[in-house]
C-alpha cells in the first residue's frame, strides 16, 4: 500500500492543480485557527464576566452566543471558497 | 439474521444522500416539466407539518394547555419577548409573524433533516427511495429564504419611511469627501447581509451532515467490527451537537433578520 501511495504521488505532483489543492487545504487550516482565536477569546471573557457578575449570566450568555454564530458564519463563508477551489479542479 | 429478506438494504445508501439533490417524479404543468426533488418533497412536508399540526396543537379544548401547546407558547413567547421586543421595540407586533415563520420553519427543515425518512421508506417499500433529506443543506433553499428576508427588510423599511426617505437614509453621517465611498459600501452590505444569512446557515448544516456522512463512511472503509462501534459512538455524540446546532441556526437567523428589519424600519441615526 505504501508503494501505491508513493505512486500515486509521483503521478499527482506533475499536474498543476495539486498546488492548488494544497492551497485549499491550507488555507482552511488558517481559517480555523482565526477563528478558533476569536471565539475562544469571546468565551473567555464570557465567563470572567459572568464570574463577576452572576446574575448578568443570562444576558453575556446570549450575547456570547449570538457573537460566536456571527464569527462562524464568516468562517463558514471561508471554507466554502475552499471547498469549491477544490470542486471545480475536477 | 435476516430481517424480512431485508438483509443489507440500507447498506446500498451513499452516507452523502440527504445532502444530495435527487429527483423523484416529474409532472408537466402548462408546457414545462417540473422534476420535483428530494429538498422540495421536504420542504412541502415541513409545510404540511408546520400548517396542520401547530394549529392543532394550539387549539385549547381544556382550560390548561398540554405538553405541545406549551411548547410552542414558550418559544413564541421567548422571540416576542426576548427577540423582537428588545430590537423592533414598537414595531415588534407587525413583524412578529414573519419572525415566527421563519424561525419555525427553519428549525422544522433542520430537525426533519436528522430524521433518516428516506431509511424508512425504503424499509417499508423495500426498494432504493430518496424521499428525505436536508433542505437546508441546499444552497438554493437557504438561498430562497435569505430572499425572502431581504425583500422583508427593504420591503418594510420602503413602507414604513417612504421610497425617497428610505433610500436617503442610508447616507451616513460622515464629511463630504467620504460619503460616496461609504454610501456604497452601505449599498454592497445591503446585499451582502442575506447572503451570510443564506451561506451561514447552509454552510453549518451542510458541514455536520458530511461530518457524520464521513465518520459513517470510515465503517466501510474499514471493515472492522470495533471500529464500527467506536463510530457509532461518535456519531451518537455528533448527533447531539447536530440537534444543537438545528436549534442555534434557526434562532440566528431570525435574530438577525429581526435585527436587519430593526436597521431599516427604525434607524438608530
Amino acid at each position: 500500500m505504501i508503494e501505491q501511495a508513493g505512486t500515486a504521488m509521483t503521478a499527482a505532483s506533475s499536474s498543476a492543480s495539486t498546488f492548488a489543492i494544497f492551497g485549499a487545504v491550507i488555507s482552511c487550516a488558517v481559517i480555523i485557527i482565526g477563528a478558533a482565536y476569536g471565539i475562544g477569546s469571546i468565551g473567555s471573557r464570557a465567563v470572567e464576566s459572568i464570574a463577576r457578575q452572576p446574575e448578568a449570566g443570562g444576558r453575556i450568555f446570549n450575547s456570547m452566543v449570538i457573537a460566536a454564530a456571527l464569527i462562524e458564519g464568516v468562517t463558514f463563508f471561508a471554507l466554502v471558497i475552499c471547498m469549491l477551489t477544490v470542486v471545480w479542479l475536477r | 439474521m435476516s430481517l424480512f429478506g431485508l438483509n443489507g438494504i440500507l447498506a446500498q445508501f451513499n452516507p452523502l444522500a440527504p445532502i444530495t439533490s435527487e429527483p423523484l417524479f416529474t409532472f408537466s404543468l402548462w408546457r414545462w416539466d417540473v422534476t420535483v426533488s428530494n429538498h422540495m418533497f421536504m420542504i412541502a412536508l415541513a409545510a404540511a407539518v408546520l400548517i396542520i399540526a401547530v394549529p392543532m396543537a394550539v387549539r385549547r379544548r381544556k382550560g390548561v394547555p398540554g405538553g405541545f401547546h406549551s411548547l410552542i407558547e414558550a418559544v413564541c413567547v421567548f422571540l416576542r419577548d426576548e427577540v423582537a421586543r428588545p430590537i423592533l421595540g414598537s414595531h415588534a407586533d407587525r413583524y412578529i409573524g414573519f419572525i415566527w415563520t421563519v424561525f419555525f420553519f427553519i428549525l422544522t427543515l433542520n430537525l426533519l433533516a436528522m430524521v433518516p425518512t428516506e431509511k424508512f421508506v425504503t424499509l417499508v417499500t423495500g426498494k432504493k427511495s430518496h424521499w428525505g433529506g436536508a433542505a437546508t443543506a441546499n444552497i438554493w433553499v437557504t438561498g430562497a429564504m435569505a430572499a425572502v428576508s431581504f425583500f422583508m427588510i427593504h420591503i418594510s423599511g420602503i413602507r414604513e419611511q417612504g421610497l425617497r426617505n428610505y433610500i436617503v437614509h442610508f447616507i451616513p453621517p460622515v464629511p463630504w469627501w467620504m460619503m460616496p465611498f461609504i454610501y456604497f459600501l452601505e449599498l454592497i452590505s445591503a446585499f451582502v447581509r442575506p447572503f451570510a444569512l443564506a451561506i451561514r446557515l447552509f454552510a453549518n448544516i451542510l458541514a455536520g451532515h458530511i461530518l457524520l456522512a464521513t465518520i459513517m463512511g470510515l465503517i466501510v472503509l474499514f471493515k472492522s467490527f470495533s471500529v464500527a462501534c467506536v463510530s457509532l459512538a461518535v456519531v451518537v455524540a455528533m448527533s447531539f451537537m447536530e440537534l444543537f446546532v438545528a436549534f442555534l441556526q434557526a434562532y440566528i437567523f431570525t435574530f438577525l433578520t429581526a435585527l436587519f428589519i430593526s436597521f431599516s424600519v427604525a434607524p438608530e441615526h
